[in-house]
């Protein structure tokens, strides 16, 4: 699978996860690897909901501190895929 | 206009602490009782809230008697804020152990002494947790959430009080989404009551068996962290003398139910909390509107 392919799955996982979890209602048609974590509604404490879910889901633990300067949905993707999602 | 009154709230407040300071402990805590006790006359509601409270967590069924209950947890609000404030009188080093008893499982004391971990440490509006948040800076710095006032000259001078010792506040609300994550990265404490309406973040937990929503950034932090997570309660057993109690350390292992290991967290710390009301409900804040149906 390159990179791309695994950038679309993981993309569309985390979409998943969200939609789940999202307290706000987002325009999910323009949801991409360029959405901001602020556009989201992510805050400190649903932000914590979503690693959850990504760890049960993708299967892959990050470590809190790595997604604290993240900004947006590419970064998380990045560092998933780093990590051998 | 606001200003002027902002100064005159300023001024009443040092004139206050400076009577706190200066006053014999005795005379100060007499002080503070009056003051309750007009507060007491004044807000109705309050009362009515506390009593509602106290028959409805089935503590007490009679109202008068319930309602004397919230009375001197009254007094305990106004006695919490002097101690808190002359806190640094008597919890110095040389004078700590006549002042404190403490009740701490080897685990906590492990992870507290480790300088490369972190602690959460979940409480309640009980006895005086600002005490215990003095006490146990004395391992770690100490992070927790604090309202901001709305006088901000008060607000500063409350901070430069608190700065007394190593605790170092976190606003309610903050853009910083990883404000949390942070004091647990820097291998400090952090120091969370979970006992206020939670609102929105909130799960519903049975709170003396009926259902509040209490806050999950406890939980939910020690899911995703690892973080050690206990409980923790300061209860006032003198004039200025305390018995802090630690839990042994929470230890939930990760189901893939996120919300059944959140609710068997919460489920545990509402629990440990009961526990340490019973022993005195007049040391518990009853005038917080916890439960919302």
């Amino acid at each position: 699978m390159t990179d791309t392919d695994k950038q679309e799955t993981i993309l569309g996982q985390l979409r998943g996860i969200l939609e789940e979890s999202s307290t706000v209602e987002p325009d999910w048609d323009a949801f991409s690897t360029q959405s901001t974590i602020e556009s989201l509604g992510l805050d400190s404490l649903t932000i914590l909901d979503l690693l959850y879910d990504i760890e049960e889901v993708i299967g892959i633990h990050l470590e809190a501190k790595e997604v604290l300067n993240v900004t947006t949905v590419g970064e998380i993707i990045e560092m998933l895929i780093a990590k051998g999602a | 206009m606001k200003r002027l009154c902002q100064f005159a709230e300023y001024g009443f407040f040092r004139c206050v602490l400076f009577l706190c300071d200066t006053l014999p402990y005795a005379v100060t805590c007499l002080v503070a009782r009056g003051t309750a006790n007009l507060w007491w006359l004044v807000d109705k509601k309050r009362r009515i809230v506390g009593r509602d409270n106290i028959i409805r967590s089935g503590i007490e069924t009679d109202p008068k008697r319930a309602l004397a209950i919230a009375k001197k947890a009254c007094h305990n609000m106004a006695l919490v804020i002097v101690e808190s404030l002359r806190s640094t009188d008597f919890l110095g080093e040389d004078r700590i152990d006549q002042h404190l008893q403490i009740q701490i499982p080897d685990d906590v004391k492990a992870v507290l002494e480790d300088p490369e971990q972190s602690l959460i440490i979940a409480s309640g509006h009980y006895g005086n947790w600002e005490v215990a948040g003095h006490w146990v800076s004395r391992y770690k710095p100490v992070a927790g959430i604090t309202r901001a006032m709305n006088n901000p000259y008060i607000e500063e001078l409350v901070k430069k009080r608190k700065s007394r010792y190593r605790f170092r506040p976190i606003p309610k609300h903050d853009g910083n989404t990883g404000r949390f994550l942070e004091v647990l990265d820097n291998n400090e404490i952090l120091a969370l009551l979970f006992d206020q309406h939670a609102g929105d973040y909130g799960m519903m937990i049975d709170f003396f068996a009926h259902p509040a929503a209490t806050f999950k950034t406890a939980a939910m932090l020690h899911l995703v962290t690892r973080t050690p997570l206990c409980f923790a309660s300061c209860h006032r057993v003198g004039p200025m003398k305390f018995e802090i109690t630690f839990s042994p350390l929470i230890q939930q292992t990760r189901s893939g139910n996120k919300n059944e290991d959140i609710k068997a967290i919460l489920n545990s710390l509402n629990r440990d909390l009961e526990k340490t009301i019973r022993q005195d409900p007049t040391q518990y804040l009853w005038g917080h509107r916890r439960w919302r149906d």
